[in-house]
C-alpha cells in the first residue's frame, strides 16, 4: 500500500512542478510576446502576411502592412481623397503624359535616396511583369520617363484618366532599386527596406511581423509607439479573446456575434466605419432565365428590404444604396445613394405583370465566411423574396469554389457577393456593365452603356467623364442587371486606451492611430 | 532483423512517390489556383492572361511531366501565394508542430497511464468511474469547442495562461491540453482495460502469493506486460497528431504546419501541398517503423519476418 502511495505521490509532485514550471514562465512570457513595453502596439488583422512583394498579392491584409513601410507617390486621406506624399506635385503635360516632383530628401531605411530612378524600377517592373498578380492594376503604363533626381514623367499608353488612382493603392509602394538589385528579391523578401514611417524588424512566418518606428521618416512620424507588432490569429474568437484579456490593441473583422462581448468589456470598444465595399446581387439576363425579364429584376428589388438586413444584421453599419458607386469614388451618382425599394405589394404586381403570378423559384449563389455575415445576409434575402413569391434555393459555398463557380459561370439565376472598389474611380466599378466583361458574367449588354463606357475610358475631361458615369449608374438602375444592396461598414475592435479611426480603403496607417 | 529493416526502407521510396502522386492528380482535377490569385474583380481577360503567364494553360501531360521532372530532381516548386520554396515553407514550420505534437504526448501520457492504472487496481470506486467518464468524454469533445473554452477559463477569466501565440512554455500549456486530450482519453481506456485483464492472470495471482508488495506487482508484472497494445495505440495516434494538429494550430494561432496546410488547400497551393504531404507521409513511415522495432524490444516472443 506504501508503495502505490509513493508511485502516486511522485506522479502528483511531477505534475504539479510541471504545472508550476508554466505559471512561473508565463507571466514573462505573455509581456515578452505581447506588451513587452507599454510603447508596443500590437494588432491582429487576422491572416499573415501573405509576401514582402508588393505586386504579388491582392489582400488587403498584407496591404494594410505594406502601407506603413512603403510609401505611395500619391496617397488617399482617411475619407479617400488624393493627397501629395511621396510626390508633392503633379502636371498633365498632355493626354498620355503627367509629370511628377518627388518631395527633397527622402531616404529608405537603409540610407540611401529615393529618387526618379527607383520610380521608373518600381513601376515599370509591375507594368511589365505578367507574371505578377498586380499587374493587371499597372499595364496602362507603358513608361516612367525620368528627367533628373526628383522629376520623372508616366507615359500611358493611351490616355488614363484613372492614372492617379492607380499609383495611390495597393501595390504602388516604391521599392529600393539598388537594394534589390544588388542583394536580389530573395533577399528583399526576407529583409525588406522601405521608406515608409516603419522599418522593417522581423516575419516570423504565420506567427508575426515586427516593425520599429523610422526616426528619419519624412512624413508624418510615428512618435506615440517605438514598435509596431501584426500579429497572424486566423481563428475570430481568438482574436477577440486577445483583444478581451488587454494582449492586443487592434482586432479586424470581429464578428457580430462578439460585439456584445467587446462592448460590454472595461477595456475595450467597437469601432466601425464605413468602407468602400458594397454587397450586390447579380442577376442572369440572358434569354430562358426567369430574370432575363427586367421586371423579375426589379420585383426582386422591390422585394429586399435593405435597411433591415443593415439593422438587424449589421447592427446599422451600413447604407443602402441604388449605384454599387459609393460618394468619394469619381462618377457616384450621389442621387442613388442612401436610397432603396421596397415595397413588397409592388414586387408581386411586377411579377405578376411577367406571367409569375403564382410566384417561381430561382437560385442564388453565395460566399460563407468572405463577408460580414454573408451567410445570414443571404438567408435573409431569400426570406424576403421568398414573401414576395419568389422561392429562392441558396447554393452557399468558402470562398475559393465560389470564385471558380463564378469564373466558369456556372452559378444559376444569380449571385451574391460583396465587391471593394479600390481605386475609388467608377471606372473601375461599372465596367461591370460593360458587354464585354458582363458576356462572362451575366450577359447584359446595352449599346448606350457601351458607348459611354468606352468614350469615359480615355476622356481626360473629368466633369465630362463624371457625367457618363452618372449616366451609366442611371441605365442601370432603370436595367438593374446588378441590384446593388448597401454599403457596408468595416468593424474592428479596440482596446480603450487607442484612438483609432477607419479607413475608406481598408487599410491601417500606423501615424493616424493616436495613443491616449 | 536488419533484414526486415532494409526491407522496410526500401517500401519507402515507391509510397511516397505514389502519394504524391495522386496528390497532383487530385489538386488537378479540383482546378487551377488562378482565379483565387487574382482579386474578385479581376476580368476573365486578366485571369486567362495570368493563367498563361504561370503555364496553367498547358495540357495535363505537359504539366505532369514537368511535375515528375521536378520531383526527381527534389524539386517542389514554389509557392503559388507565397513565391518562395514549398518545401523551405514546410520545414520551416515543421519544428513548430512537433513541439506541439510532443508535448501532447506528453501531457496525455502523464494524465492517461496513472489514470488508467488507478481505476484499473480500483475498479468500481470514484476514480474509476471518473477515469471512464473522462475517457468517454475526452474522445467525444471536439478540439476546437475544448480550445475556445480553455482559452474562456484560462486566459480571458483567470487570465494565468496566454491565448494564443508562441514564445514561451507557457504558450503550449493550452494548445496541448486541446490536442491531448482526445489521445488521453483513448489511452486511458486502453491502459484500464488491457491493466484489467492482466491482473486477473494466474501470474499475477503467482507474483502476490510469493508476497510480493502490491504495487511492485502492479508496475512491475502487470503494467509492463499491458504495454504492447498502449505503446502500439500511442504510436499510431502520435502519427496522427502529426497531420490531425491542424484545428488546434489555428485556433491558437500556432506557427505550424496547420494553418499552412488550411490555407493551401483553399488556394490550391499545390507545391505546399505536395511538400506538406510529402513530409508528413515520412513521418507516419518512420513512426510504423518504430513502433514495429518497439513491439521487439517489448515481446520478444514478436519476430520479424
Amino acid at each position: 500500500m506504501r508503495g502505490k502511495f509513493s508511485t502516486l505521490s511522485i506522479y502528483a509532485l511531477v505534475s504539479i512542478l510541471l504545472l508550476a514550471g508554466c505559471t512561473t514562465t508565463s507571466k514573462g512570457a505573455t509581456t515578452e510576446v505581447t506588451k513587452e513595453e507599454d510603447k508596443t502596439l500590437i494588432i491582429s488583422l487576422g491572416p499573415d502576411l501573405m509576401t514582402w512583394d508588393i505586386h504579388n498579392h491582392t489582400t488587403t491584409t498584407t496591404e494594410a502592412i505594406h502601407v506603413n513601410v512603403f510609401d505611395y507617390l500619391l496617397m488617399r486621406d482617411k475619407v479617400g481623397e488624393i493627397q501629395p506624399h511621396l510626390a508633392k506635385e503633379w502636371n498633365k503635360i498632355d493626354d498620355t503624359t503627367v509629370e511628377f516632383k518627388l518631395n527633397e530628401g527622402i531616404k529608405f531605411h537603409n540610407g540611401e535616396d529615393l529618387t526618379a530612378e527607383d520610380v521608373k524600377f518600381t513601376l515599370e517592373r509591375v507594368a511589365k511583369d505578367d507574371t505578377l498578380r498586380s499587374h493587371g492594376d499597372y499595364d496602362t503604363i507603358k513608361e516612367v520617363k525620368v528627367l533628373d533626381d526628383l522629376k520623372f514623367q508616366i507615359i500611358t499608353t493611351e490616355p488614363d484618366p484613372m492614372l492617379l488612382s492607380r499609383i495611390s493603392r495597393q501595390a504602388s509602394g516604391i521599392l529600393p532599386k539598388d537594394y534589390i538589385e544588388e542583394n536580389g528579391w530573395d533577399h528583399f523578401e526576407n529583409s525588406p527596406v522601405g521608406s515608409g514611417p516603419l522599418k522593417f524588424v522581423e516575419w516570423k512566418r504565420d506567427n508575426q511581423v515586427v516593425l520599429e518606428a523610422n526616426p528619419d521618416y519624412f512624413g508624418k512620424k510615428v512618435t506615440n509607439v517605438d514598435q509596431v507588432i501584426f500579429r497572424a490569429i486566423p481563428e475570430d474568437s481568438t482574436r477577440v479573446a486577445e483583444l478581451l484579456s488587454g494582449n492586443i490593441d487592434i482586432v479586424a473583422n470581429v464578428p457580430p456575434s462578439d460585439w456584445e462581448r467587446v462592448k460590454s468589456s472595461d477595456n475595450s470598444q467597437i469601432v466601425n466605419g464605413p468602407s468602400n465595399r458594397n454587397y450586390m446581387i447579380f442577376l442572369r439576363t440572358q434569354e430562358g432565365w426567369p430574370t432575363s425579364d427586367v421586371k423579375v429584376r426589379e420585383a426582386m428589388d422591390y422585394a429586399i428590404d435593405d435597411q433591415a438586413i443593415v439593422d438587424s444584421l449589421l447592427n446599422g453599419g451600413g447604407t443602402p444604396s441604388l449605384s454599387r458607386v459609393n460618394p468619394g469614388d469619381i462618377g457616384a451618382q450621389e442621387e442613388l445613394y442612401g436610397k432603396y425599394n421596397y415595397d413588397v405589394t409592388k414586387a408581386k404586381q411586377l411579377l405578376a405583370e411577367a406571367g409569375y403570378e403564382d410566384g417561381l423559384t430561382i437560385e442564388l449563389s453565395g460566399p460563407t465566411g468572405r463577408y460580414i455575415q454573408d451567410r445570414e445576409v443571404m438567408q435573409l434575402i431569400a426570406g424576403m423574396l421568398e414573401e414576395a413569391g419568389i422561392k429562392t434555393e441558396m447554393n452557399l459555398m468558402k470562398w475559393e469554389p465560389f470564385v471558380e463557380l463564378r469564373e466558369q459561370q456556372k452559378f444559376k439565376d444569380g449571385y451574391l457577393i460583396a465587391l471593394g472598389s479600390s481605386f475609388f474611380d467608377a471606372g473601375q466599378s461599372l465596367n461591370y456593365y460593360g458587354t464585354d466583361r458582363a458576356s462572362s458574367i451575366n450577359g447584359y449588354s446595352n449599346p448606350e452603356v457601351d458607348q459611354l463606357l468606352s468614350d469615359a475610358e480615355t476622356l481626360m475631361d473629368e466633369s465630362a467623364r463624371i457625367e457618363m458615369y452618372q449616366r451609366v449608374q442611371d441605365i442601370a438602375n432603370d436595367e438593374k442587371p446588378i441590384l446593388p444592396l448597401f454599403q457596408i461598414d468595416q468593424y474592428f475592435g479596440v482596446s480603450k486606451s487607442i484612438e483609432y479611426e477607419t479607413r475608406m480603403d481598408e487599410l491601417i496607417y500606423i501615424p493616424d492611430i493616436i495613443n491616449k | 532483423m536488419w533484414k526486415y529493416l532494409f526491407m522496410r526502407l526500401l517500401q519507402i521510396p515507391p509510397v511516397l512517390f505514389i502519394v504524391t502522386i495522386m496528390i497532383f492528380v487530385l489538386v488537378y482535377i479540383a482546378g487551377d489556383p488562378v482565379a483565387t490569385m487574382l482579386p474578385a474583380d479581376a476580368s476573365p481577360e486578366e485571369i486567362a492572361q495570368f493563367r498563361h503567364a504561370l503555364g496553367f494553360d498547358q495540357p495535363f501531360y505537359v504539366q505532369f511531366g514537368n511535375y515528375i521532372l521536378d520531383l526527381i530532381r527534389g524539386d517542389f516548386g514554389e509557392s503559388y501565394q507565397y513565391g518562395t520554396s514549398a518545401l523551405g515553407l514546410v520545414l520551416e514550420r515543421l519544428p513548430a508542430t512537433l513541439e506541439l505534437a510532443t508535448a501532447s504526448m506528453v501531457i496525455a501520457i502523464l494524465i492517461a497511464i496513472p489514470l488508467g492504472i488507478i481505476s484499473a487496481v480500483k475498479p468500481n470506486t470514484v476514480i474509476d468511474f471518473f477515469a471512464t467518464s473522462f475517457s468517454v468524454l475526452g474522445k467525444a469533445i471536439p478540439n476546437f469547442w475544448l480550445g475556445i473554452m480553455l482559452i474562456l477559463v484560462f486566459s480571458v477569466t483567470l487570465k494565468v495562461l496566454p491565448v494564443s501565440g508562441t514564445g514561451s512554455y507557457a504558450h503550449i500549456v493550452l494548445p496541448a491540453i486541446t490536442l491531448g486530450t482526445a489521445m488521453s482519453a483513448e489511452i486511458t481506456r486502453l491502459v484500464r482495460s488491457s491493466m484489467l485483464e492482466i491482473l486477473h492472470q494466474d501470474y499475477i495471482r503467482t507474483a502476490r502469493s510469493k508476497g510480493l508488495k502490491y504495487s511492485a506487482v502492479v508496475i512491475k508484472h502487470a503494467f509492463k506486460n499491458s504495454l504492447v497494445p498502449v505503446i502500439t495505440i500511442t504510436f499510431l495516434q502520435a502519427a496522427a497528431l502529426v497531420g490531425g494538429s491542424l484545428i488546434t494550430e489555428m485556433i491558437f494561432a500556432w506557427p505550424g504546419l496547420g494553418q499552412l496546410i488550411i490555407q493551401a488547400v483553399y488556394a490550391k497551393d499545390l507545391p505546399i501541398i505536395q511538400a506538406a504531404v510529402f513530409v508528413t507521409a515520412s513521418m507516419i513511415i518512420f513512426i510504423n517503423i518504430l513502433t514495429d522495432i518497439m513491439y521487439r524490444v517489448l515481446d520478444p516472443r514478436i519476430k520479424f519476418i
